[in-house]
């Protein structure tokens, strides 16, 4: 039996290249390319198109750049940003030590603490802000009983508030990033330095800081990139001076005569956020986007060499380092040990603070008995969950965005889930790039994205359909998919699947009993982080719905601009609580795809 | 800080590189430390991690710390590093306690299992970074980091990065960033775990050498029974937080205290026999089969029941009853090179290892065969 099958192996092989090239797992690959080629690449190029369709191709990007209006707010874009990104790192560093450095229980509190608000919607999460700092919020509250002011005063619509929210609404980004560098590193190394005389300051400044730098790195340039596209929490908390890009794209949408400017706007941002981007890759490899590490490990051997070559400047470093650098390290090394440990324990909980007491007032206020916004509530009552659960819009609301949840969920689920096992068992060229097309969407500004995905919605009238805005939102829902379950993938070994294999399971067989049981964790996960980008998706939604299809965020998103009531606190909690939920039944999932990545 | 400077700025004044390459001798020059561990006390939860364990250690001494995994040797290691802090007790170095001491002020060298080189770091950078923390100037340091490099054979690779190195290197390297700055202590981690067995042989005596040439105290740490034996002046063997027995190598493996220690250091037989009669330390035993022999035992024991300890090296095989063998069955042979493998099976049941080296006159026994062993009252020694 054997040898005449071993025999027969090479011929059916020949004859069949055609069959095995189908089998080849690459081919997964191809409905999530064609997917994101028709509805995310093709708009994008259309958006391109439309921008350089004026009289001559400049014309439109002449006028961003001539009206000082844009310009301005281009400028001021870029400061923010910028801001945003360094007070994240300032606050996200110490609060990632302090993650490494705790243990059992309290490292757990601390990282849920960073990890919840990052799953909780940025419109919930700026509302949570509008709560805390309004006229009859606690911030306000506080300071007129301790006397520092002698009645409430307007603390929002302000560029503080603007900073404030952006970074509060960004640092879970900032940190886990950061963690997961810091994490990487040796236990040892710390130790070592300390066994040889090295202060904490020392120790971090001349091991913990060099080496952690490309996640330093790659954490600033995410909120970075994600600052530029901002649009939700600048609109809500910030004052008429603190305009950011995003916001004229939006509000230029609105009229029709500015058809081709309006594009030239978004491929501006796109563009600007696209250097960043490209920026980035060059020092980081592009894998910083979805967290990953460069394939090849050359950064250490690199690094190095820079050190000991050119010695002109090599001389003036040292000298300098003599001077002062290794004098000010040591004299800070008399410092006493707990110096740096409170620094870090005081930064830590500063942000852990930041990040869940907005969400713990809105909880509480969702229970308040009155009728109006005002912490600490007067009394408890369910009477706005009552009128939450009462009220046909808020409900009808609530079950066309589940709807259009799973529908998305199951989209992005399903090439998600192809596209990573092609990705990671599929034998095919240029994998980098195609990981980067289908990650991508992470990095397009979401106004660019709802923007170029009107035009093809018009086309098709898609507009306001529950399965045009699920594909929509499962252009952000697919890298979710394919990054945790590659993850998962990899986790897998592909030796249990030969095993399986050798002991005589076909292909689907082993996929169907090895592989799918071994990444369930990781594909429960996955769904439930689609369903919940869809669910709390509302930049696209904005574009690209109407007035019959509102979903959740699109009735919260009203209610805010209109009037702030406790029904959206109720709203805030229950979303809260389906994040818990949700975090809760994915846990096994996560802590095995940060062991993975 | 005062106090660690000056000393480091003397050490570095003063002696230079000893070249000595005097082996099997005291150092020219003790500069270690007395370690004094007074009731040290390491709890987490109800387990006791370190259990009340006292030691002296003399300056320039090199101990072992030797257990199994979770026998409280690292723990103890990290308490005198400062990386964890007593719950019990005191650690006196030179006669001064040092708990209130944070780490990077006790001047001690580690070595770590995983080397910890700094991978930002030239191999010059990591060895020279001790120095540049005390403040050493920059002449001195280059001076003192390209003689440590020498001693441990790694001037060739000073520009080097350590992932460009081999394990044994990087090894080397991490030792050399531990007595660059001829610290009074060095402690070592198990620091020959993650090298293959010939690599770890040789920096066995590397290290070995290296400690007659700084004269520094060594406290090592390991799991490995033959690095203990080789390398050290005393071992302390470690089990469930205590120091069950504390000596030189030799009396270590010749008299162990328990069966823990005779189990864990060289392969053993133990039998359990009954004593017939004594004349001071020696007793005549008889075991299970009736074969009735001489031990010698630490002091006199009272009549009973004990365990025996024979080594399989110190017993004597022939082919032919002689005046004080008895008969064994071999169920297994195995010949290992050098030496001859032999289990067999006494009367009674208790099996016996046996252990001798390969001669020409003596055949590879087959399983089956009978043989007669016997050994002497001095090979043989009473547990306690």
């Amino acid at each position: 039996m054997t040898t005449i099958s071993l025999s027969e192996e090479p011929r059916h092989q020949a004859s069949s290249s055609l069959a095995m090239k189908l089998k080849n797992p690459a081919l997964l690959l191809l409905p999530a390319v064609a997917f994101l080629s028709f509805i995310y690449l093709l708009p994008l190029i259309d958006l391109v198109r439309i921008s350089i369709s004026g009289p001559s191709w400049l014309t439109y990007f002449q006028r961003v750049f001539a009206v000082p209006l844009y310009w301005e707010s281009l400028v001021r874009t870029m400061q923010i940003s910028v801001t945003v990104a360094f007070l994240c790192l300032l606050f996200g560093y110490p609060t990632a030590l302090l993650i490494h450095r705790t243990r059992g229980i309290t490292r757990a509190l601390i990282a849920t603490a960073i990890v919840l608000p990052y799953f909780i919607a940025i419109l919930i999460r700026t509302y949570a802000w509008m709560v805390l700092l309004g006229r009859n919020g606690p911030v306000n509250k506080f300071l007129v009983s301790i006397g520092i002011l002698s009645e409430p005063v307007q603390l929002l619509f302000h560029r503080g508030t603007v900073l404030l929210g952006m970074t509060a609404v960004l640092l879970p980004l900032m940190v886990l990033t950061i963690y997961s560098s810091v994490s990487r590193l040796d236990p040892g190394l710390t130790r070592a330095a300390l066994a040889s005389g090295a202060g904490p300051i020392a120790v971090f400044w001349r091991v913990l800081l060099p080496l952690t730098l490309p996640g330093i790195g790659a954490g600033f340039l995410l909120v970075f990139v994600a600052a530029i596209g901002f649009f939700i929490t600048p609109t809500l908390l910030g004052g008429p001076g603190d305009q950011m890009f995003a916001m004229h794209i939006t509000q230029q949408a609105d009229s029709v005569t500015s058809e081709g400017f309006l594009q030239a706007l978004g491929v501006v941002l796109l563009l600007i956020t696209l250097l960043v981007v490209a920026i980035a890759g060059r020092f980081l490899g592009l894998e910083f986007i979805w967290g990953g590490r460069k394939l090849t490990e050359t950064t250490a051997g690199k690094a190095v060499p820079a050190a000991t070559s050119g010695t002109a400047r090599r001389s003036f470093g040292s000298a300098f380092a003599d001077a002062i650098g290794w004098p000010l390290l040591r004299l800070f090394g008399m410092l006493p040990a707990s110096c740096g440990t409170w620094t870090v324990r005081l930064m830590g909980g500063l942000v852990v603070a930041v990040l869940i007491l907005p969400i713990v007032v809105v909880m509480i206020i969702s229970f308040s008995s009155a009728s109006y916004l005002t912490f600490p509530p007067p009394g408890f009552s369910l009477r706005w969950y009552e009128q939450f659960f009462s009220d046909t819009n808020w409900m009808r609301a609530f079950w066309t965005s589940a709807l259009i949840a799973a529908v998305s969920a199951f989209i992005a689920v399903g090439l998600g889930t192809c596209a990573a096992l092609g990705i990671v068992r599929g034998n095919v060229r240029g994998k980098s790039a195609i990981m980067l097309l289908l990650v991508s969407p992470i990095i397009v500004p979401p106004v660019v994205l709802g923007l170029s995905l009107y035009t093809l919605f018009l086309k098709f009238d898609l507009v306001g359909s529950v399965f045009g805005l699920a594909a929509a939102h499962a252009i952000g829902g697919l890298p979710i998919v394919v990054v945790i379950l590659s993850a998962a993938l990899q986790g897998v070994d592909s030796r249990l699947e030969q095993a399986a294999s050798v002991h005589g399971a076909s292909s689907l067989t082993v996929l169907r009993l090895v592989t799918l049981p071994a990444i369930m964790p990781g594909l429960a996960a996955a769904t439930f982080f689609a369903f919940l980008h869809s669910f709390d998706e509302l930049v696209l939604t904005l574009f690209l719905s109407s007035a019959q299809l509102k979903t959740l965020p699109l009735m919260l998103w009203g209610d805010i601009n209109y009037r702030l009531n406790p029904v959206l606190a109720v709203v805030s909690t229950l979303e809260v609580l389906l994040v818990v939920g949700g975090l809760f039944l994915a846990r096994p999932a996560l802590a095995t795809s940060q062991k993975a990545t | 800080m005062a106090e660690p400077l000056a000393l480091r700025a003397g050490i570095s004044g003063g002696a230079g590189v000893a070249t000595s390459q005097a082996r099997g001798t005291r150092a020219s020059q003790v500069i270690g430390s007395s370690i004094a561990v007074r009731g040290a006390e390491k709890r987490y939860g109800q387990f006791r991690a370190v259990d009340r364990i006292n030691l002296d250690i003399e300056p320039g001494e090199f101990i072992t710390l030797l257990g199994p995994s979770g026998s409280g040797k690292t723990t103890l290691l990290n308490l005198l590093a400062g990386f964890q802090s007593l719950d019990g007790g005191e650690i006196l170095v030179d006669g001064k306690p040092v708990h209130n001491v944070p780490t990077h002020k006790r001047g001690f060298g580690m070595v770590f299992q995983s080397y910890a080189l700094f991978p930002n770091m030239t191999v010059t950078q990591n060895v020279a970074f001790p120095l540049r923390m005390a403040g050493v100037d920059r002449a001195t340091t280059e001076r003192r980091v390209a003689e440590t490099l020498e001693i441990m054979r790694l001037s060739d690779h000073a520009n080097k990065s350590p992932s460009e190195m081999s394990g044994g290197q990087q090894q080397r390297v991490a030792i050399a960033r531990a007595i660059v700055m001829r610290p009074k202590v060095v402690l070592m981690d198990e620091p020959l775990s993650a090298l293959d067995r010939r690599l770890r042989e040789s920096i066995q005596i590397e290290i070995r050498d290296l400690h007659q040439t700084i004269g520094s105290t060594i406290l090592f740490v390991t799991h490995d029974q033959g690095e203990a034996l080789t390398m050290s002046d005393r071992i302390a063997v470690l089990d469930a937080g205590k120091i069950v027995q504390i000596g030189r190598p030799l009396d270590i493996y010749r008299h162990p205290s328990n069966r823990f220690v005779a189990s864990f250091v060289g392969e053993s037989n133990l039998i359990e026999a009954e004593i017939m009669q004594k004349r001071g330390t020696t007793v005549t035993l008889k075991n299970r089969a009736g074969y009735v022999f001489d031990a010698e035992s630490r002091d006199a024991i009272d009549v009973g029941r004990v365990t025996v300890l024979v080594r399989p090296e110190r017993i004597a095989i022939a082919n032919e009853p002689t005046g004080s063998s008895t008969p064994v069955t071999v169920t297994s042979a195995i010949f290992l090179g050098e030496i001859l493998r032999i289990e067999a099976q006494m009367d009674g049941g208790d099996t016996l290892l046996i252990r001798c080296t390969d001669t020409a006159r003596r055949p590879l026994p087959n399983v089956g065969d009978c043989l007669h062993v016997s050994w002497g009252s001095e090979d043989c020694w009473v547990l306690t």
